[in-house]
């Protein structure tokens, strides 16, 4: 026997599986809805929630359910995943096709097919908010989104997804939004739109990230929208080049969420962009792209200013994964952090405008207040500051952290307020500093 | 298979505090270079004894204090070399020492070392030296810019800052260019000084001296003790400019005024800064 059939055999005899997260949104965990051994088809709804905050999940392959237990999540640990054995077969439920369909059809298919934004928002939660969508954004800034489905045979697909959109959401007017610099793009999608009057195309100079959506309805709109309000409050749908297919494959199709474009950059031998079902192990995603090349060191979800890292390759891909970076552990950063010398480049590169680097030191002291007092609730979380920090510290890690005492600190001085507390007549037993502070919060 | 996790980002730029400081010590190399053919091998002991004593005075404390060695940061090395700039090349040997101690053990570790000073060592060592040893530390000469030649080579410099007013203009360009020092506190200093000296009727060929060179590419918008907001540098620029002609319109000394000017700028950057605080942009107003 050779190698290759070696290889055959072993393919055989270890069927493939997937592990559904039944969590890949903001919000609560799915109920699964199928039991162990239920024979599933490609296509099939496997979880759902009960309450508005849930979005359902389907079975990107046919076989049957092995289990039904906690596996590791790229971003949220471990969460109750459905896990399914292929049967090598293609068998899938009937799709619901639409040639024309009304508003109403298309937020009844959204809310089948479980469309998640990059961010984890629902899409069928943001269309039934009940509040005034003006308009639709669809951004395609984002490196990641939009080397994965950003190709050219996608560009009308793109288009339709954003005119379902606006459908749907009754808003006047769409926007692209592409990086000045993708000239190519920004042809592609102006040959796609020459009939379309209410579309319009917004260049901007950076590469906007999904958490940093209310900077991006800023940058374009003019609105102003605080760190704990979303662009839907402005009256501003924002979507991505990822989700507008999804939405247009949902609708028209009848196809629900089960596959992603994901591009595959860095150690491996042949990075491209593969089309995955969701649930495959990124192992997998990887094998398929010919292999590590040399020891992989740092495996990056989604980014590599802002993208998490991933602590192992059996995770699955997830509706919100559009890039995995490999990186070989030669280049990995293993950088001891100096002292701030207070050169302030992190404040030059911060899009909105804090003080990175003198939060971070604050942090790092343990002096949560004065970070409240220099807005560290604003961050988004791009990463710039770390990237140009002479000094390498880790401002990022440091405002994060910082971040995550003061809502501990804003969660008990709800209780205690609740309790009776005398906010600040007397010296507050706590010491929380916002208490003593006259209550800012 | 070991993966590493970790926050982003997962890349850096690649410029660290080694590159900034050896890059402006290249500089400073150059312009001793060129002091050494002015004022001859005095200059060159002058810088070698003071970066040398800056560096043991380093060495000295952080092994004193158990701390991990610095040396290579170049951040005493710098210390030295901008203390020797300051002074007269035919100044007695002894004084740059004490002046180095100052500067490293005083100023820079006494106040919590790198990043933590709330004046530029140099700066402030030379306070020193001139307070307590004016006439020692007094030049003999004020440099006067007749000639556009004087400005590569000026040989009537008192100081060793004094002799070449060019490398310092290419130096600065090139530290604002690769981004290792911010272009707001140079453009605001500089053009301020010219406006205010020409509006007071100021005779530009003392004003645009080696050492307002210095003060504006190296001095003031040295990282530490610069304010760290944006609109806090345009203040301290446009504060450093103003205060150095006003001195230099009220001493006819244009040299002196640089560095008293940058110490006094110094003194307040706190306080800009933390009037000068800005708004996230994502906050809405109340």
């Amino acid at each position: 026997m050779t190698t290759e059939d070696v290889k055959k055999v072993k393919d055989k005899e270890v069927r493939k599986q997937v592990v559904i997260p039944l969590l890949q949104h903001i919000g609560t965990v799915c109920e699964p809805i199928v039991d162990k051994k239920t024979e599933v088809l490609i296509g099939q709804k496997i979880g759902e929630g009960n309450d508005e905050f849930s979005v359902p999940v389907h079975s990107s392959t046919a076989g049957h359910v092995v289990a039904i237990e906690e596996r590791p999540h790229p971003i949220c640990g471990s969460v109750p995943s459905v896990i399914i054995e292929s049967n090598e077969t293609n068998d899938t439920i009937e799709f619901k096709t639409s040639k024309n369909p009304s508003k109403e059809y298309i937020i009844s298919a959204l809310k089948d097919s479980g469309v998640v934004e990059l961010n984890g928002y629902s899409l069928y939660n943001m269309l039934t908010s009940e509040k005034l969508i003006d308009t639709v954004l669809i951004n395609i800034s984002f490196s990641g989104d939009v080397s994965s489905n950003c190709a050219p045979e996608n560009i009308t697909s793109i288009i339709e997804g954003m005119n379902l959109l606006i459908k749907a959401s009754d808003a006047q007017q769409g926007a692209f939004i592409i990086q000045k610099d993708d000239r190519q793009l920004i042809s592609a999608i102006e040959s796609g739109l020459f009939e379309e009057a209410d579309i319009e195309i917004f260049t901007v100079e950076q590469n906007y990230s999904p958490p940093m959506a209310n900077l991006l309805t800023y940058e374009i709109t003019g609105m102003q929208i605080p760190n704990t309000c979303t662009p839907l409050d402005a009256g501003v749908l924002l979507s991505s080049a990822s989700s507008a297919l999804a939405v247009r494959k949902a609708v028209l199709e009848g196809i629900p969420q089960i596959t992603v474009n994901v591009t595959v950059t860095g150690a491996v031998h042949n990075p491209g962009v593969k089309n995955v079902k969701i649930g495959t192990s990124i192992k997998e995603v990887i094998d398929s792209c010919g292999g590590y090349s040399g020891e992989p060191g740092k495996i990056i979800m989604n980014g590599i200013f802002s993208g998490t890292a991933l602590s192992t390759d059996e995770v699955p891909v997830i509706k919100s994964t559009s890039h995995i970076i490999v990186q070989s552990s030669d280049e990995v950063l293993h950088e001891i952090p100096g002292p701030c010398i207070q050169c302030a480049r992190c404040v030059d590169v911060c899009p909105v405008n804090i003080l990175p680097g003198r939060i971070a030191s604050f942090a790092d002291m343990g002096m949560h207040d004065e970070c409240f007092k220099l807005h560290v609730n604003s961050c988004v979380e791009c990463g710039r500051c770390v990237y140009v920090c002479p000094s390498g510290r880790h401002i990022l890690q440091l405002i994060r952290y910082s971040k995550t005492v003061l809502q501990q600190l804003l969660k008990y001085e709800d209780e205690t307020r609740t309790s009776g507390c005398l906010t600040c007549e007397t010296p507050c037993l706590a010491s929380t500093p916002f208490i003593s502070n006259g209550g800012i919060l | 298979m070991k993966l590493t996790v970790s926050h982003p980002s997962h890349i850096r730029e690649g410029v660290t505090i080694k590159t900034i400081m050896w890059s402006k010590i290249v500089i400073l190399l150059i312009l001793s270079l060129f002091s050494v053919v002015v004022f001859g091998l005095q200059a060159l002991a002058l810088v070698l004894v003071s970066v040398l004593a800056a560096v043991l005075t380093e060495a000295g404390i952080q092994k004193l204090t158990n701390q991990e060695l610095t040396i290579k940061d170049g951040d005493a090395v710098l210390i030295g070399l901008i203390m020797a700039m300051l002074l007269p090349p035919d100044i007695k040997l002894w004084i740059p020492v004490v002046g180095a101690f100052f500067a490293v053990a005083l100023v820079k570790h006494g106040f919590g070392g790198l990043g933590s000073t709330l004046f530029n060592p140099a700066i402030a060592a030379w306070v020193f030296m001139n307070m307590s040893w004016g006439a020692l530390t007094g030049s003999k000469s004020i440099p006067h810019i007749g000639e556009y030649t004087d400005l590569l080579m000026e040989f009537g410099a008192g100081r060793l800052a004094e002799v070449s007013s060019v490398v310092l203009i290419i130096g600065g360009l090139y530290l604002i260019y690769k981004k290792y020092i911010d272009w707001r506190i140079p453009l605001l200093y500089l053009s301020s000084t010219i406006i205010v000296a020409v509006i007071l009727g100021e005779e530009l060929s003392y004003v645009l001296t080696g050492m307002l060179f210095l003060g504006v590419f190296i001095l003031a918008p040295d990282p530490t003790t610069s304010p760290i907001t944006k609109n806090g540098r345009i203040i301290y620029g446009l504060l450093c400019g103003i205060m150095t002609v006003i001195y230099g319109y009220l001493t006819y000394n244009y040299v002196v005024a640089v560095l008293y000017t940058v110490f006094f700028a110094n003194a307040v950057a706190p306080f800009i800064e933390k009037n000068t605080y800005p708004k996230p942009v994502n906050e809405v107003p109340k």
